[in-house]
């Protein structure tokens, strides 16, 4: 098994050695077609963050009845920490937000116009998990004995739903499609290479060698190829999302841009992985083909 | 060793390569598979190492009938019979060694036995001062030899040739045939399709002749004409 090993190893560099344009065609196209599919993940990834980090912005503001206890308020305040989804609630008394209200629209001096506070105690609720904004809001304008009214940021909070809910469905759909057609792509190239070397499939098999045997070295071929090609294009691309990602975080500083090492580090890794996988399965597929069509 | 009973071979087409083909050769025989271009020797010979099938009758191998063969077994038959061809079909770029080598990689068999086993055959055929030279620097007929080496690497049992001298000059024929002549000497059964006229009238063995898919002469140290 060792020496058969070996044996497709040195072939495999024989092939290498001797059908250079063909395998740097080959590991050109495998990379081009990684960098894309590489784009497209790192571009989904930052658009979902881009979704968090905007539906994080928008918090609940509950508006309460007048003439509620301060009993009443902190156990209905108990009760609205007590769901899940709910990472904090503050408090804002009506005086201070007459306070704070007045202090940012002191042009218009209110205090000649409205001499009696107007505003109610209010909860600012703030949630783990902003996508689920519009079901919580929902469940606590049903509270009619404490709650008045309830602001949300609706519209928004639901467009950035729908938004965050179309990145995640578009981006599994477009990445299912370009693995798809990344597969398709590595496949024809790896095939081209086998069929460039059709005539020495069925020399092997006129004297002998078994099928196991002629497709190991076109294997590992197809193997080192995928890894070759998917390391270059995640160097491309390591480059280019840094270059750009900086460029990009210094004219608009307030858009979140992914530089987690952890996150982009799992998608490089990933993108190796699908090339020394897509390499493989492309090898795999083609010499199958051409051991069919040998004698 | 090898026994054909019944052969027919009938394409899609219509056209019958084979009809009824019925003979024996012993074990380190030497048969001439003669007849004209189309007569339905390289049929033949593709059927005994499995490249084709027949469409009725049947091939034994050792008393093995092809019949019963699996596509995993194949293999193992082609390596127990060496096929020499018309166009040699060899690796245009790896060296003589390596093209000779190339049979004995896949059996589990150590390098230095693999290199000696092969400077032995290039020995034989004679080109051993030439094992690093790529096929295409070489003539006709060497390049022919390392098809036979390569052929003969691992011993076995059957050689078919088909056609071994059509691409080459008189003389260079000659000395193909005598290569072969000697390589049956050595305990291997020969079957050699040709249409070489001299070189069967001149150096006479078995002759099994050929036409229309049919056998219609088989008549030891025979001519290529009766």
């Amino acid at each position: 098994m060792i020496r058969h090993l070996a044996f497709f190893i040195s072939e495999a560099y024989i092939a290498f050695r001797r059908s250079g344009i063909m395998i740097f065609i080959a590991i050109g196209t495998i990379t081009v077609s990684l960098v894309v599919f590489g784009l497209v993940l790192l571009i989904n990834v930052n658009m979902n963050n881009v979704a968090h980090f905007i539906a994080s912005k928008i918090e609940i503001r509950l508006f309460l009845k007048d003439g509620l206890t301060m009993n009443e308020i902190s156990s209905f305040q108990e009760e609205i920490r007590l769901i899940p989804e709910v990472k904090d609630v503050v408090f804002v008394h009506k005086d201070n937000a007459w306070r704070e209200f007045k202090e940012q629209y002191r042009n218009l001096s209110l205090s000649d116009l409205v001499h009696t506070n107007p505003l109610p105690n209010a909860f600012k609720v703030i949630l783990n998990n902003n996508l689920t904004i519009k079901r919580i809001a929902s469940k606590l304008s049903l509270q009619n004995y404490y709650v008045s009214d309830i602001v949300y940021g609706g519209l928004i909070a639901e467009r950035m739903e729908r938004f965050a809910t179309l990145v995640k469905v578009g981006g599994i759909i477009l990445v299912g499609i370009l693995s798809l057609a990344t597969l398709f792509i590595i496949f024809n190239t790896i095939r081209l290479t086998v069929i460039n070397r059709q005539n020495e499939i069925t020399i092997m098999k006129l004297v002998g060698a078994t099928n196991p045997f002629i497709s190991g070295p076109f294997i590992i071929e197809g193997l080192i190829m995928g890894i070759f090609g998917s390391m270059l294009s995640v160097g491309l691309l390591k480059f280019a999302y840094h270059f750009f990602g900086i460029q990009i975080q210094k004219s608009i500083p307030y858009l979140p841009i992914v530089f987690d090492a952890l996150t982009l580090n799992k998608i490089y890794l990933s993108i190796v992985f699908l090339g020394a996988l897509l390499g493989t399965l492309g090898a795999l597929l083609s010499i199958k083909k051409s051991l069919k069509a040998a004698i | 060793m090898i026994k054909i009973k019944r052969l027919t071979k009938r394409y899609a087409s219509g056209v019958t390569s084979l009809e009824n083909v019925d003979f024996e050769v012993q074990k380190n025989e030497f048969v001439y598979l003669v007849g004209p271009s189309g007569a339905g020797k390289s049929t033949l010979l593709k059927m005994i190492f499995r490249a084709d099938v027949p469409t009725e009758g049947e091939i034994f191998i050792d008393n093995f009938s092809l019949k019963e063969i699996t596509q995993r077994q194949i293999p193992y038959l082609r390596r127990s019979i060496g096929v020499v061809f018309q166009d040699f079909k060899l690796l245009p770029n790896r060296t003589v060694f390596e093209n000779v080598a190339f049979a004995l990689q896949f059996l589990e068999m150590s390098r230095s036995k693999i290199r000696r086993q092969v400077s032995q055959v290039l020995e034989l055929v004679g080109l051993q001062e030439k094992k690093d030279q790529l096929p295409g620097e070489l003539s006709g007929g060497e390049q022919q030899r390392i098809c036979i080496a390569r052929a003969i690497v691992n011993n076995p049992p059957i050689l078919l040739a088909d056609e071994p001298t059509g691409s080459l000059d008189p003389d260079t024929s000659w000395d193909i045939m005598q290569l072969l002549s000697k390589i049956n000497t050595r305990d291997t059964t020969v079957l050699v399709a040709t249409h070489n006229r001299g070189i069967v009238d001149d150096i006479r063995k078995r002759v099994v002749a050929l036409e229309n898919g049919r056998i219609v002469r088989d008549q030891d140290y025979g001519a290529y004409y009766s």
